[in-house]
């Protein structure tokens, strides 16, 4: 071996060990156990063979409608982050006063500790006496039940997910300074005016960007759990009861963890589905400059 | 066949070995010749150090037993003594959550406890001690029960009388829905019997009942069903007694208007209505009275302490975490021996003084000096009040919460409480919620769920 291979091998293996043992070797735990009854009734694990998953799909009271709430999350959060984070961005991007402080304060909400984060939301979203409600009836409009509705709880939660893009935003403002003025300009001389200038220019050329983000976007909400946790339970009924919040649920309330696990596969391969789907259709739309497309 | 046996050994191997060696070993005896054991509880650091402190007593009353203090943080604890439990590293002995025990006396995790009292002692309640298949495997290591709080500077505002203290007189539920009516003000001072009241602008609400699943089952059984049958070996939710003790403490909000919505998801009832001065009475724990009433009343609540109102039968719950001895342990006999000294009142007197825990031995209850001891103390309501209310209550009309009896009560509770998500909220009924989730709940019951 070259000297110059060995340095890349040495170089390379913590991360190797590290995908290893705690990425590959989880998951194919994962896979694995989901043949498994163990935790609850069975200290062992026992193989069931295809049991977890046949329970899952026919017997389960909250699968089918965590799928459906996670679904309905991950459209609402991805849609409106990518909106408000490439809308702000671009707000961050012009010549505004004190633009350093603005940007800060778009970022914050990211870096903030979750639940912390969570607990403030809960309190401006409370039924009875929270800010929002205040506010509403103080304008004489009917008090909503922002967390405590089956209604409105998801779109509630996804707001919160919203706000909280501030990555996106740092990201979309990065792509933004990058789209080169002599596009703008040359269009600006053949009369395209704002819209026109974003829809030709400014679209196409943050395309790896916008994949990127939309990418991040669906898995990070896709994988939410925290506003489950802090705020709602999944409740009211199952409205809020996200496919993360029942695998936690099941592996680490009710002990059982092989049916947790079986729950973990198959949102992994939810997941996958999704990622998949977006990669293949992103070759239609995604302009790389220098490309021969 | 060897394949399998191959690979679920594989498997096994993936999992314990990091596990076990996380865990370590433990040796059979120290150098000084004591028997080591390990006791692992959650807390706060304060309560922490209560606990160290009492485990450097013991340590330094005797030379046969070292006890070391394992501190899980409480938010993971069962996942931790899960993931213990699956490596064959479990403590020796520990606090519990209620809700866990039977499933952990099912798995074959717990030892029978029923030799850890003598035939002279004074034994803690029947109605604390867990049972599987008829064995005790866990006494609670302290006593708490569902009472009644109330705000009496908002009754006197109202003109009204304070709840009754003793059991005998305790107010029906249409009694206690009256009272509630008559401390629900809106904005313009109106009362909710007040033709001029205005529901959509309210100020202060007459009552909250906490709606936590596990404690709605004290209501089922105050309108004469329960959750499950006496014997727990079915399920009774559906019965139309049940269903419609829900169904009332629903209409508290959604009919009469005297309570604010509460989703029922969240174990801080106490904090949001009552202290939050949103509301003028509350149910919960007796245990809020040192937990959070304390430093509410430095603040200056102004709270007391009553029984609850009753629909046919006058009950309450009692509930307690566990201190228990795992059957993976190498020394049960010395676990239940620090377990049974840890559990005597006077090592847990701090807890018990602040109005936080109450006492589990039988003799505290009925000893009018132990009472006296106990809570004739400025952290408490006055005696006279908290007597009847509390100790006597807790005698003569406690019954245990279904998990001292019935297993799978998390996957149970679990499911309930999102059925009843909508009955809060009008969405549904609570009987077309019940039934819609019957069999779900049935299965949960049993274990399949």
């Amino acid at each position: 071996m070259k000297a110059e291979s060995r340095a890349a091998w040495i170089c390379l293996a913590p991360s190797i060990v590290g995908l290893v043992f705690i990425t590959y070797l989880p998951l194919a735990s994962m896979f694995v156990l989901g043949f498994f009854k163990w935790g609850k009734g069975a200290p062992d694990p026992v193989f069931i063979d295809l049991e977890n998953y046949i329970r899952l799909f026919t017997a389960d009271p909250f699968f089918k409608d965590s799928i459906k709430v996670t679904i309905y999350f991950s459209f609402l959060a991805v849609t409106g982050s990518m909106i408000y984070s490439l809308f702000i961005a671009m707000l961050l991007n012009r010549r505004v006063p004190a633009r350093g402080f603005f940007r800060a304060v778009f970022y914050l909400p990211y870096v903030l500790p979750a639940m912390a984060v969570f607990l403030g939301w809960a309190w401006l979203y409370e039924a009875n006496f929270g800010l929002f409600n205040y506010i509403l009836t103080g304008l004489g409009i009917e008090k909503i039940r922002f967390i405590a509705d089956s209604r409105y709880v998801v779109l509630s939660l996804a707001l919160i997910a919203v706000w909280l893009s501030g990555n996106l935003i740092v990201i979309f403002l990065a792509g933004l300074q990058n789209v080169p003025k002599v596009y703008h300009d040359a269009a600006e001389i053949d009369g395209a005016n704002g819209w026109q200038r974003f829809r030709h220019v400014t679209v196409p050329c943050m395309s790896p960007i916008i994949f990127y983000n939309l990418m991040m976007a669906l898995i990070t909400n896709m994988q939410v759990v925290i506003p489950a946790l802090a705020l709602t339970n999944g409740g009211p009924g199952n409205s809020s009861t996200f496919m993360t919040y029942l695998m936690y649920r099941y592996a680490f309330i009710s002990n059982q963890l092989g049916y947790a696990c079986g729950i973990a596969f198959v949102f992994f391969a939810l997941i996958s589905v999704f990622t998949i789907i977006l990669f293949a259709t992103s070759k239609s739309w995604i302009f790389y400059e220098g490309d021969s497309h | 066949m060897m394949k399998k046996g191959l690979f679920t050994l594989f498997l096994f191997c993936l999992i314990m070995v990091p596990l076990a060696l996380a865990g370590g070993s433990q040796d059979a005896e120290q150098a000084d010749g004591k028997v080591p054991i390990t006791y692992s509880y959650w807390g706060t650091p304060d309560e922490g150090a209560a606990v160290q402190g009492v485990a450097d007593k013991f340590n330094a009353g005797q030379d046969r037993i070292e006890v070391e203090i394992m501190s899980i943080p409480h938010d993971t604890y069962v996942t931790k003594l899960n993931t213990l439990a699956t490596a064959r590293s479990l403590p020796d002995c520990g606090i519990m959550n209620e809700a866990g025990v039977l499933q952990f006396a099912e798995n074959g995790l717990l030892a029978d406890v029923s030799g850890m009292y003598g035939s002279g002692d004074s034994k803690p309640l029947e109605s604390i001690t867990f049972k599987y298949e008829g064995k005790p495997v866990a006494y609670s290591a302290a006593n708490e029960i569902l009472v009644l709080y109330y705000n009496k500077d908002m009754f006197d505002a109202a003109g009204v009388e304070y709840p009754p203290v003793n059991a005998e007189n305790a107010w029906t539920w249409d009694e206690f829905v009256d009272t509630a009516k008559l401390l629900t003000l809106d904005a313009d001072g109106n009362n909710a019997k007040s033709p001029a009241f205005d529901p959509m602008n309210i100020v202060q609400y007459g009552c909250m009942v906490e709606n936590l699943t596990w404690q709605l089952e004290v209501w089922c059984l105050s309108n004469g069903s329960g959750f499950y049958s006496k014997d727990g070996s079915s399920v009774h939710i559906n019965n139309p007694a049940a269903v419609e003790a829900i169904q009332k403490i629903a209409d508290l909000h959604l009919v009469h208007n005297v309570a604010p919505l509460s989703a029922g998801l969240t174990d801080d009832g106490v904090q949001r209505s009552l202290i939050a001065g949103t509301c003028a009475m509350t149910t919960n724990g007796a245990w809020n009275v040192g937990t959070c009433l304390a430093s509410a009343r430095e603040e200056g609540l102004n709270y007391g302490v009553a029984v609850l109102p009753y629909m046919k039968e006058k009950v309450t719950i009692c509930t307690g975490g566990p201190n228990v001895v795992f059957s993976q342990s190498e020394n049960p006999e010395e676990a239940m021996e620090w377990v049974k000294w840890y559990s005597r009142e006077e090592n847990s007197w701090a807890l018990i003084e602040a109005g936080i825990w109450m006492p589990v031995l039988e003799k505290w209850y009925t000893d009018e000096d132990l009472i006296r001891k106990w809570i004739d103390n400025p952290n408490f309501p006055p005696y006279e009040e908290y007597k009847p209310a509390v100790v006597d209550y807790a005698r003569e009309y406690s019954r245990s919460t279904a998990w001292y009896y019935v297993n799978n009560t998390v996957d149970f509770n679990t499911l309930l409480g999102s059925l009843l998500g909508d009955v809060w909220t009008g969405a549904k009924t609570a009987e077309e919620a019940i039934d819609d989730g019957y069999t779900s709940l049935v299965a949960a019951f049993r274990g399949d769920g």
